[in-house]
């Protein structure tokens, strides 16, 4: 398919004898925003960690933006770490934990990708850092040190920090998870804009409101595995397991 | 008269030259210990099992030995095998080998604190391993480290007057000779105490401060009238 910039084949990561994802297959197109949800534990953070090379899965064929890499399951430290970093820098990822650069500035945070890994000239990502600073509404806060900024603050820089390496796909790991209530939303708001924009998206959350509203297809998995998926609108409303069901009805009766 | 003035004087000149040469020596191993703990760090920490091995075995016997044993064994054992180093080459080796595997283990702490969340959103940008060490890791493991590292120098300043059991001229060196021209110990070693700790004291005075200074976090290192950090 010419069309799709995330393919997973066949995907499979265990944790000693923790078989965390189960042949997992999937297959994102261009500009597609995924909303993924399931149980903790389900291997969802583990799936996006192996689509970008922070975890090395075990067996499978990961296709990003067309370039092909086969986890062979005798061999499956064999890929370099260049080709790794290369991939990597293809795919933004946010994390929940955000992990900023403590010792660096919101400005300097964005531009470490272009600076260190892009090999950027100094007008080029000194000027990108203040567009994507301007893009997550910020940009008073360039010279401000992470430990400077409140939470939902320094979630939408770490969100530029990504997009500072002009990535295909974004990851989004529960973003939202580690913030207080009432700035959940400047955070979703951005990640909406991204969205609108055409970003290829990941976005694993239990915001079943903007996965709702913004996610063209919404993935339900559980123990490694995909139990049901499609239209937000569709399995929302009438999921055809009881496994979404369940999990359904238990996150809605928590969130009021 | 517990002091003697005559004497003090008549030493003063030698004792110079020798906390002289006590600065020097503390300022060159320091230096070569400070940079060459980095690489045995990352060696210790590399995926290759000969090297950290080697590291290994460097450090324990190290670690396992006084620093005494050390020169001496440098000075007057090694040229039965025909390895023959002057005074000076001999305490700076044998300080310099001493000091950074100390160091060495110093910086694994520090490097291995750093949280694992760092090197996740280093490799997430594109960062090679050397990249995101030079740029995200060490930075950070650095910072945190400076008051150790400090100590240690402060700690090897102390312990350059165990070069003097290899003829080198340094401020305990100078002290035994001035002591035993005049045989007034008091008076001389009232001296060398005192030479020791106007520089001692100082420094150990500067590691409390960058402690303190550390604990400030990162946004204190912009310089603003507000947060006093002009006039401190
Ligand atoms: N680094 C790791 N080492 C060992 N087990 C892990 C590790 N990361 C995740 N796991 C295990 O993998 C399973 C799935 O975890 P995870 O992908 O984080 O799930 P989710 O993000 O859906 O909550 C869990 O059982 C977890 O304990
Ligand atoms: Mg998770």
């Amino acid at each position: 398919m010419s069309t799709s910039m995330v393919e997973v084949e066949n995907l499979s990561k265990s944790f000693g004898d923790n078989l965390v994802l189960d042949s997992f297959s999937m297959s994102v197109a261009k500009g597609e925003v995924i909303g993924i949800i399931g149980p903790s534990g389900s291997g969802k953070s583990t799936l996006l960690r192996c689509i970008n090379f922070l975890e090395k899965p075990n067996a499978g064929v990961i296709t990003i933006d067309g370039e092909r890499i086969t986890i062979d399951s005798h061999s499956p430290s064999k890929i370099s770490g260049n080709k790794i970093a290369h991939l990597q820098s293809k795919v933004g990822m946010v994390f929940q934990q955000f992990n900023l650069f403590p010792h660096m500035t919101a400005k300097q945070n964005i531009m470490a990708g272009p600076k260190y890994v892009l090999k950027e000239k100094v007008e080029v990502y000194e000027e990108k850092a203040m567009r994507l600073l301007k893009q997550v509404g910020l940009p008073e806060k360039a010279d401000a040190y992470p430990e400077e900024l409140s939470g939902g603050q320094q979630q939408r820089v770490a969100i530029a920090r990504a997009l500072a390496m002009n990535p295909q796909v974004m990851l989004f790991d529960e973003a939202t998870s580690a913030l207080d209530p009432e700035i959940v939303g400047e955070v979703l708001a951005v990640m909406r804009t991204l969205a609108n924009d055409g970003m290829t998206m990941l976005v694993v959350t239990h915001e079943m409101g903007f996965v709702r509203q913004v996610a063209d297809r919404v993935i339900f998995m559980d123990q490694g595995k995909i139990v049901e998926q499609g239209d937000p609108a569709i399995l929302f409303d009438k999921p055809t397991q009881q496994r979404t069901r369940d999990f359904l009805s238990a996150i809605l009766s928590h969130t009021d | 008269m517990v002091f003697n003035v005559v004497n003090a004087k008549a030493a003063l000149a030698g004792l110079s030259m020798g906390l002289l040469m006590t600065i020097v020596l503390t300022f060159l191993c320091g230096i070569t210990s400070l940079t060459a703990g980095i690489f045995v760090a990352l060696a210790k920490m590399s995926k290759i099992r000969i090297l950290r091995f080697a590291v290994t075995c460097y450090v324990t016997i190290i670690r396992s030995t006084p620093l005494l044993v050390q020169l001496i064994f440098i000075y007057f054992a090694l040229p039965f095998v025909g390895i023959r180093f002057g005074p000076f080459m001999a305490a700076y080796i044998g300080l310099s080998l001493n000091v950074t595997a100390y160091l060495s283990e110093v910086y694994r702490g520090g490097i291995e604190a750093v949280p694992k969340g760092q090197h996740d959103a280093a490799a997430a940008i594109g960062m090679t391993k050397s990249t995101a060490m030079a740029r995200v890791i060490f930075p950070q493991a650095f910072r945190t480290l400076i008051p150790s590292l400090g100590n240690y120098v402060v700690s090897l300043f102390k312990d350059t007057s165990l070069a003097s059991t290899v003829t080198i001229q340094e401020l305990m060196f100078k002290g035994q000779i001035a002591a035993g021209a005049t045989y007034d110990y008091m008076t001389i070693y009232i001296m060398v105490f005192v030479m020791y700790f106007m520089v001692g004291f100082p420094a150990i005075q500067l590691v409390t401060y960058l402690e303190k200074r550390m604990k400030n976090g990162y946004a204190r290192k912009k310089m603003t009238p507000e947060n006093g950090e002009v006039s401190a």
